[in-house]
């Protein structure tokens, strides 16, 4: 009896190791075995540099520069403290700090442990002189490649900034292997090409013992940098172009009409990318100031069409036949639609689409939006590339809007005026597009056809990528609309009477439509879009001043920006 | 008959070896030549212990009985000497340095008082063949036995080494039950001993009232007391299902894993050899404890029978110990894991008492 129970409490007791067996290496074991590695690997990083970014012709926009590291060779204590205190002397920085560094940031008794970084090459020099002077062997200065910006704010909104990666972007991005405090690219090129320009950090793994002792290497895997992006981008009418906007809040565009590569592309106010790596509270100013520096004003601004709109009603009335290049409508100042009373800017006469055009009549197109009805206009606008992004390679692009009847009905519980329709032949009321898509509408006058899908990045590690961009649509209309419309276009600049004349007298030919668009407080807002030379177009530009006054104040800049682009022998 | 013998040689040398395929493996990377040199004495050892077994085998385990009050009183001698003469190593004073090794009384003691508590539980009245056992009072079958245990365990414990001491009054509490003594004794003593723990508290040495307190909580202490228990694990854990592979065991070669050679050796055998490593190993363990219950259960003689039962749960007792310790499931004592952890003594002594195990099956047809 008793030796049946002590056969069975024997057998149960090794029941019981072996479970406690299979429970540390089965169950458990995953956790058991990042422990061990843990024990046993150490890492010691080596980071490369991040891809730099280019201008069209290869010179530098955005690039890096070396900063120095200021690295501790563990030694016995008092050899450690008497070097802390070398160092806290130059850089004057507590030795407590330079202490801290250096506990948090060991690795292993044999590997250099960092103790400040980011120091100025001046405070390098002196270090090194330090070095010799004392016999200090134990200190170690290494440069490591970091962010800089020659030009600070030039086109900051294109190429974007870099910070240390937040919650939203690691949970989208920890997939691709990012990793907390990973440094990525926020808005701009930085962010949409960040995995090119993204180094990839290297270094040497190696095996320690229990007391942290080097065993044996396991492997070295170079850094590697990232790659260059090529930009469309001309820094030197960047330049220009920036100079141009001065302080004035708005955007300029320039574009190739046919292949829609961005030329410049100015957003104003900028900001200085360089603050946010640095952690400046004036980041946090850029973040809380009312003018919003940080958003792209020609891409993700929405803002009324106004007068620009007027070219989308040409096209669908010209198209549809709605006119003809004869007919006439007399402008009195205003005309009665409804029970209301819709004004013109002046008294213009009687007035084909050849001359409504530079005179940006209203009359002419409030009564040619009612010939053509709102849904033939609403179409007209989506095949021009109004209301949906462009697809421009840049993050968070609006895609601007564009009522219709039906739209109306569902979302507003009203039915269609024709007030409405003579709002929006004139691009007011609910119409809201980008400086981008205005630009992008210029080019199909200018291409004679065709919808481009602008684009702003041309090669990535020296590969050109423009094969892979989307293609122009050849929009299907009519020669004599487009010639037209350009006439239109080019007698705005060039009749007396046109409201781009300002831009007549220069060295280039120009065609283009101004616009004033009613903002709802404040100044109205300018609009200039046009393209040149006029018979071979080589540039579209598009010109938004945000309440700037009227379109003449954007045409004053454009021309400001042509004069100085031909005086450089950029046209 | 030849079945039992062949049976307890073959997975004792088969023990043996992968007890000696360890230890060399943990010593493996160990950059000083002495411990190169570590499983190259564990062979020596493992060839004494063989010799001594087929000595044991064939020595007639009666005469123990005879010489069993000169045993008690050479364990009792050679654990005073301990404390004159003994070498201090790891804090404690439990060796004898003998010639050129050092030799661990406490190990021979444990076989020892087996034989004695055998012999003690296994007389017989004068006029009766009956076993005296089932009539003991009180006295003859508690006080008596329990103060002869008591002298040489606390001259154990004093060294210190807690483990052995443990050890033995365990081995005594599993033989006052399989020995037929009454139960309600047991009981009595059982509740006794319960009453006794707290105030044993006091008398235990700091290191190891932190080492029970670690048992309950490794992380209250994860680089001093605890660290061996947390490495222990990780040592067994990160083996998996077919192990790291021989001599590639990170935990046991790159020495986080303390007394890897000897304590600790099942951490670092089923580091590299994984789950069925282990499995494998419990196995042949079990076969071990298993041949020898056996062999308990078909002797006819009280004094073999019980002998034969001691050395089984002997050997049981520590084999459990030592890998629930490995495992974290017991708390940390300095106990070696018989015929595979380093150590002559050990060695030695486990092959003498399966050699008496043999020799019971042997010898019990004569009777």
């Amino acid at each position: 009896m008793r030796i049946k129970a002590a056969k069975i409490i024997i057998a149960l007791l090794f029941l019981f190791l072996l479970l406690g067996v299979a429970n540390l290496e089965l169950i458990q074991g995953k956790k058991f075995r990042d422990l061990s590695k843990k024990n046993c690997i150490r890492l010691l990083p080596q980071m490369g540099s991040r891809g730099k970014i280019l201008d069209r012709r290869g010179d530098v926009i955005i690039g890096n520069f070396l900063s120095y590291d200021v690295m501790l060779m563990p030694q016995d204590e008092g050899v450690t403290v008497e070097a802390l205190a070398k160092i806290s002397q130059i850089l004057a920085t507590p030795v407590s700090n330079l202490r801290n560094n250096f506990k948090r940031n060991f690795i292993a008794p044999f590997a250099p442990v960092i103790v400040a970084n980011n120091i100025s090459m001046k405070k390098a020099i002196a270090l090194e002189e330090l070095k010799l002077d004392f016999n200090l062997d134990n200190v170690i200065i290494q440069p490591h490649p970091q962010r800089e910006y020659p030009f600070l704010g030039l086109a900051c909104h294109s190429i974007g900034h870099l910070n240390e990666i937040d919650h939203w972007r690691l949970s989208k991005l920890a997939d691709y292997g990012y990793e907390a405090k990973d440094i990525v690219g926020f808005t701009g090129i930085e962010e949409k090409f960040d995995y090119y320009l993204r180094q990839e950090e290297g270094g040497l793994s190696f095996e320690v013992d229990h007391r942290g002792r080097f065993v044996r290497l396991l492997g070295f895997r170079p850094p590697k940098s990232g790659k260059d992006i090529q930009l469309t981008l001309d820094l030197k009418v960047q330049k220009i172009v920036e100079r141009s906007l001065n302080d004035r809040k708005g955007c300029v565009i320039i574009m190739n009409p046919y292949s829609g590569e961005i030329i410049a592309l100015a957003s104003s106010p900028n900001f200085n990318p360089e603050l946010f790596m640095k952690q400046d509270p004036a980041a946090g100013r850029i973040l809380n100031n009312p003018d919003a520096p940080l958003v792209n004003r020609a891409i993700s601004g929405l803002y009324p069409a106004g007068s620009m709109f007027k070219l989308v009603v040409a096209t669908a009335a010209l198209e549809t036949n709605k006119i003809n290049l004869a007919t006439t409508f007399v402008c009195t100042g205003s005309t009665r639609v409804g029970r209301e009373d819709f004004a013109c800017w002046d008294t213009h006469g009687p007035q084909n689409v050849m001359k409504a055009i530079p005179h940006s009549c209203n009359v002419f197109f409030y009564k040619t939006g009612l010939l053509v009805g709102p849904q033939l206009i609403y179409d007209y606008a989506l095949k021009l590339g109004l209301a949906r992004p462009t697809a421009i390679d840049l993050p968070y692009e609006a895609g601007g809007f564009i009522p219709n009847p039906l739209w109306k009905r569902i979302n507003k519980f009203k039915n269609w005026f024709n007030g409405d329709t003579a709002n929006l032949a004139i691009g007011q009321g609910d119409v809201q597009v980008t400086p981008l898509q205005i630009a992008r509408m210029m080019a199909v006058f200018a291409n004679r056809g065709s919808l481009v899908t602008p684009y702003i990045v041309g090669a990535i590690d020296g590969q050109d990528i423009s094969l892979y961009k989307r293609k122009s649509i050849r929009l299907a209309f009519k020669q004599t609309t487009l010639d037209s419309i350009r006439q239109g276009l080019r007698n705005a600049i060039a009749d007396a009477s046109g409201t781009g004349n300002v831009l007549s007298n220069l060295a280039v030919s120009v065609a283009g439509k101004t616009g004033t668009a009613q903002a709802g407080r404040g100044q109205p807002h300018g609009w200039f879009a046009g393209f040149f030379p006029y018979k071979n177009p080589k540039f579209v530009i598009c010109t938004f001043l945000e309440h700037g006054g009227s379109g003449y104040m954007s045409c004053v800049v454009t021309k400001q920006i042509l004069e100085e682009m031909a005086r450089e022998g950029l046209i | 008959m030849k079945n039992s013998f062949f049976t307890i040689l073959v997975i004792a040398i088969l023990l043996a070896s992968i007890g000696i395929i360890s230890i060399y493996s943990s010593a493996y990377q160990k950059e000083n030549k002495i411990w190169e040199a570590v499983y190259q004495r564990q062979l020596l050892w493992v060839i004494l212990g063989l010799a001594l077994f087929f000595c044991f085998a064939n020595f007639n385990y009666r005469k123990l009985w005879d010489s069993t009050y000169f045993l008690y009183a050479l364990a009792i001698f050679l654990l005073l000497l301990v404390f004159v003469l003994g070498v201090v190593r790891l804090g404690a004073q439990r060796w004898l340095k003998i010639i050129w090794f050092n030799f661990q009384p406490a190990e021979l003691v444990k076989i020892i008082m087996v034989i004695f508590l055998a012999r003690y539980f296994s007389t017989k009245s004068v006029d009766d063949v009956a076993l005296r056992t089932s009539r003991l009072g009180i006295l003859g079958a508690l006080i008596l036995p329990l103060i002869f245990v008591g002298i040489p365990v606390i001259l154990i414990i004093e060294q210190p080494d807690l483990g052995s001491g443990l050890i033995i009054f365990l081995i005594f509490i599993s033989m006052l039950y399989l020995s037929g003594i009454k139960l309600r004794h047991i009981v009595f003593f059982s509740l006794i001993g319960c009453l006794l723990l707290p105030i044993s508290w006091h008398f235990l040495r700091d290191y190891q009232k932190e080492r029970l307190l670690v048992f309950l909580d490794p992380n209250i202490d994860p680089l001093g007391a605890g660290y061996t228990v947390i490495q222990s694990k990780i040592a067994v854990g990160s083996g998996g299902i077919f192990g790291k592979g021989w001599l590639a065991g990170t935990q046991s070669q790159l020495r986080f894993l303390p007394e890897a050679h000897t304590d600790f050796i099942f951490a670092t055998f089923a580091e590299e050899w994984g789950l069925i490593g282990s499995i494998i190993l419990l196995a042949l363990y079990y076969l071990l404890v298993k041949e020898g219950m056996r062999i308990a259960i078909r002797t006819q003689d009280h004094f073999g029978r019980l002998l034969a039962f001691g050395i089984s749960l002997m050997l049981g007792i520590q084999i459990f110990i030592n890998i629930a310790m490995n495992l974290g499931l017991a708390p940390v004592v300095g106990l070696p894991l018989p015929l595979m952890s380093y150590g002559g003594s050990s060695v030695v002594v486990t092959f003498i008492a399966l050699g008496i195990l043999v020799n019971i099956d042997k010898t019990r047809t004569v009777f």
